[in-house]
């Protein structure tokens, strides 16, 4: 579904709400994911819906109801849910109301047709590239090729209507040998990008770089930490940014602004233009979305916001917003960490001994206003001396702020596009001191 | 109204012509209600249904799955075509075949027994009691937030498949939950009721009145704004009783995942992980002490994962994971059971009806002991009592741990001692359940839900249920993450 497609399906609900401010989300996608183990395809699927989510707000009592069906007795029964719901909420006069007349502009290159087209035979074919690649030295590979079309609009009767069509796609690729593993990723817009042998070369060259791993001793260590481990470190402390996270004491920002929190190295942005990731460009009140930077050289200046924390503390709506009205407060969700000035092999170049880290796994919070965190290494770890990469070591627990790991932080100038299942960013890999590893394991 | 019988048999006569040699379709209607109270205000009042059908298909021993929300009969006819060209694809480059053919057939129905329709209680009585359950975690100036939540689910499945099954189940589930956040300089401290999610289990309204939310909400209130002053939980190795709900997240983390046979057999290897425990340890690993049992039970009443028959059209049923700390069983579905000679244990969940199937913890059971929860605390010279989980961390093979608790106190010659703050503790799986030397009677055992189980790519959130009581543990390492 168009856009177009999607704006007069949006305008049909909103025609079923006479007499009620209305807002309607519809979200609309196609998605398609190849997965693999042992060299071979164990699933493979492909999915897709399109969804109307509609608030009403009638004397300041809001209700909220959804379907993803689409004849014309159940879109306007989820009208009548949602009024439904509002009737019987409690009214609430200091509510923001709806985004008006907002106007925004998609970012070059955020949507691909041969991506929205990909089929499973071209996902298939990567996947062949990469186990191939795999079974010629011996090892086994894990992982997937995705592709997807997404597009949403958001309009309501205060006359705001925005859209944004997009593509991605990704592929992830473990190598797995008798005692070592190696993993790489790759993550675009354009399924065109996607490079299985570069992939699967990196991971197959990991995990034979880490055969018979050493231990080594837990304690502070210097670390290399590559961009698919250090982005998922990062999404660790992007909810601090949150206005709502600062105003009611769960965030180190509520120590307060304009203050360094870490090293002048460090500058993370919120950006949703930037060339990697071409994100959506308003928040899901349909508010257009401003770049800004969330810590700059270190210091703090900006709190993410959306309509409601935006009034509730008297700052500007920075288009951060989920769906409104949202119990999670606004989010970042286009993290940029700027890279440096030395090249990723300069990072490594005069560390005396150190470890170089491909991946984490299972980060959790332990302190999350102290922004602590704990985690384990995974899929390539390796003992750095005298700047070189000797050999693989087992891998090991880590307990951590994050601010202290980012006050020493250096970044290399090559970044990358990195994800999770929750979270998308662009980042360089780090180097940090006094990186904190409590325990080790046998593998 | 749409014809399900009459969609299905198109969509499996489609499949079947365009050559998979087995195909299964399974329609969903599902409805989702969520109020979050925060701060004295309705945060979410949200009344949510999705609908659809996913279709399985197996060509030259590959699946292809599709999913749809278009019933229309060119829907049925694309989507079914999808899901055995999606199969084809994968057939194309296999080097090895992961599926065959289930050959079992039932025709039958479900649904959840349940005292009380939600549905029948009016939305101004569900909201008034979070509000008035929030208004009361407000029991010191220093509590910043507080949160009341309820959720509730309704579902229709209806399962077709080419071997000539038909079930249909109504399933319902609810929950809720409250959490008071307290915060001074620097600090912030939470404590969340009942566990540190909620109460979620299968069943209707009495679910909700279970958790007794109102009765509560000042203790837990006056407890997060303790925490704020409370002294650091010490460290170094002590006995350790967890209560009930952290005794099931620890069975989650390190027992139902790393049981689940999908990731033994390195299905899950590039996200979830693998697993420590190999088939050929079945029967020989000593998995914990004598006094630890853990069952799959998804028929048990109010288990949150209960269901008559899982999502690839299997029976629901009893099995053994761990017999007097012996391990003898895995989760498994019908492909991952045939690689040992076995019959599926119904393990199979998807998250909606675009989701595909795969091996899901159901409702894995601790079984009680015969200790009242009192006596646990007998024999402990110098220990600490922790209860409702604030941090989980396990590797990707489910054996090096770390957990932390959002409250403590220390255990002085059997006595409760002083409230302390941040305790966490960490180990390795078996060692950790080989120190378990007393497990609470069934007076305090609760068939805890976890409505945020994540696995799977992409991402599935599934409803899993873990029952426990309260259980000691010897010789812990303790303040992990808080130790200098």
């Amino acid at each position: 579904m168009d856009s177009l497609a999607r704006e007069a399906l949006a305008d049909r609900v909103l025609s079923f709400a006479r007499g009620a401010e209305a807002e309607v989300i519809v979200t609309d996608g196609d998605f398609g994911l190849t997965r693999f183990t042992h060299n071979a395809i164990h699933q493979n699927i492909a999915s897709a819906d399109t969804a109307v989510r509609v608030r009403t707000i009638v004397d300041g009592r809001t209700g909220v109801a959804a379907t993803n069906a689409l004849d014309e007795t159940s879109l306007r029964d989820v009208v009548g849910r949602a009024r439904a719901m509002g009737a019987l909420a409690p009214a609430d006069h200091d509510a923001p109301g709806l985004v008006a007349n907002a106007a925004v502009a998609t970012p070059d290159g955020a949507f691909d047709e041969a991506t929205a087209n990909a089929s499973p035979a071209e996902r298939a074919r990567i996947v062949a590239d990469i186990t191939r690649l795999a079974e010629e030295r011996g090892l086994w590979a894990a992982g997937y090729v995705t592709s997807e079309r997404s597009g949403i609009t958001i309009a309501n009767t205060a006359g705001t209507r925005v859209s944004y069509d997009g593509t991605s796609c990704g592929l992830n690729v473990k190598a797995n040998g008798p005692d070592s593993t190696g993993f790489a990723e790759y993550y675009s817009t354009r399924f065109a990008d996607l490079d299985g042998i570069a992939a699967g070369t990196i991971a197959v060259e990991k995990t034979l770089a880490s055969k018979a791993p050493v231990a080594v001793e837990p304690g502070d260590w210097t670390v290399v930490i590559e961009p698919a481990a250090f982005g998922e470190l990062l999404s660790y402390l992007t909810g601090h940014f949150s206005a709502q996270a600062y105003d009611e004491g769960s965030s180190f920002l509520s120590d307060g602004l304009d203050r360094a929190y870490a090293g002048e190295a460090v500058t993370i942005s919120d950006d949703f233009a930037h060339p990697l990731l071409a994100g959506q460009p308003f928040d899901y009140e349909g508010y257009p979305t401003r770049r800004l930077h969330l810590l700059d050289r270190g210091v703090a200046h900006e709190l993410l916001t959306d309509s409601a924390w935006a009034k509730r503390l008297h700052r500007t709506n920075t288009g951060h917003g989920l769906p409104a009205p949202s119990a999670h407060g606004p989010m970042a969700r286009h993290v940029v960490v700027a890279g440096g000035t030395h090249g990723t092999h300069d990072l490594i170049a005069n560390v005396k001994r150190g470890l170089l880290v491909t991946r984490f796994w299972y980060i959790r919070p332990v302190d999350h206003r102290k922004t602590i965190v704990t985690g384990m290494t995974r899929d390539g770890t390796f003992l750095i001396e005298n700047g070189e990469i000797v050999g693989g070591v087992r891998n090991m627990r880590f307990n951590q702020s994050i601010l202290e790991a980012l006050r020493s932080a250096t970044f290399s100038k090559e970044i990358a596009r990195t994800g999770g299942y929750s979270y998308s960013s662009v980042v360089p890999t780090a180097r940090i001191e006094n990186f904190r590893f409590s325990s080790g394991t046998d593998f | 109204m749409t014809d399900f019988d009459a969609c299905a048999a198109r969509a499996l006569d489609t499949a079947s012509a365009r050559g998979a040699v087995y195909a299964d379709i399974r329609f969903e209607e599902d409805r989702s209600e969520r109020i979050e109270v925060r701060n004295g205000a309705v945060a979410t009042l949200s009344d949510g249904t999705s609908a659809g059908y996913g279709i399985r298909a197996l060509f030259d021993g590959a699946w292809g799955f599709a999913a749809s929300a278009d019933t229309s009969d060119a829907g049925i006819d694309r989507a079914a075509a999808r899901a055995v060209d999606i199969a084809r694809a994968g057939a194309a480059i296999a080097t090895r075949r992961f599926g065959q053919a289930p050959t079992d057939r039932y025709v039958d129905t479900y649904a959840t027994p349940f005292e009380r329709d939600a549905a029948s209680v009016p939305l101004g009585e569900r909201v008034a009691l979070l509000l008035e359950a929030e208004r009361a975690l407000h029991a010191a100036p220093t509590i910043r937030v507080g949160r009341a939540w309820i959720d509730l689910w309704h579902t229709r499945k209806t399962f077709y498949s080419t071997t000539g099954s038909r079930i249909e189940q109504m399933l319902r589930q609810s929950g809720s939950g409250m959490s008071a956040l307290a915060a001074s300089e620097g600090d912030a401290q939470d404590r969340s009721y009942p566990g540190d999610i909620g109460l979620y289990q299968a069943g209707g309204w009495e679910i909700v009145e279970a958790a007794r939310l109102r009765e509560n909400a000042q203790r837990i209130g006056e407890e997060a704004a303790a925490l704020l002053t409370a002294p650091q939980c010490p460290s170094g190795e002590f006995d350790v009783i967890l209560g009930g709900s952290q005794v099931s997240l620890q069975i989650h983390e390190s027992c139902g995942h790393a049981a689940e046979l999908d990731r033994i057999m390195g299905w899950e290897a590039n996200f979830s992980g693998t697993s420590f425990l190999d088939p050929a340890q079945l029967g020989t690993l000593r998995y914990g002490s004598d006094i630890v049992t853990i069952v799959i039970d998804n028929t048990m009443p109010g288990g949150f994962a209960t269901v008559g028959y899982d999502d690839e059209g299997a029976k629901s049923g009893h099995s053994d994971i761990i017999r007097n700390g012996l391990l003898v069983g895995f989760e498994m579905s019908r492909d991952t059971a045939r690689t040992l000679g076995r019959e599926t244990n119904a393990c199979v969940r998807a998250q909606s009806w675009e989701h595909v199937p795969m091996i899901r913890m159901c409702n894995l059971n601790l079984l009680p002991g015969d200790a009242p929860f009192e006596a646990l605390f007998d024999g402990v010279e110098n220990g600490i009592y922790m209860e409702s989980n604030r941090s989980w961390s396990i590797d990707d093979h489910r054996l090096n741990f770390q957990f932390g608790c959002q409250i403590g106190w220390e255990i002085k010659n059997g006595k409760r001692g002083r409230m302390v703050k941040n305790p966490t503790y960490a180990g390795v799986t078996p060692q950790f359940w080989n120190s378990c030397d007393a497990i609470a009677d069934e007076r305090s055992w609760v068939a805890w839900g976890t409505p945020n189980c994540g696995k799977g790519e992409p991402m599935q959130t599934g409803r899993t249920a873990q029952a426990a009581s309260p259980a000691r543990f010897r010789n812990v390492r303790v303040g992990v993450g808080y130790d200098g």
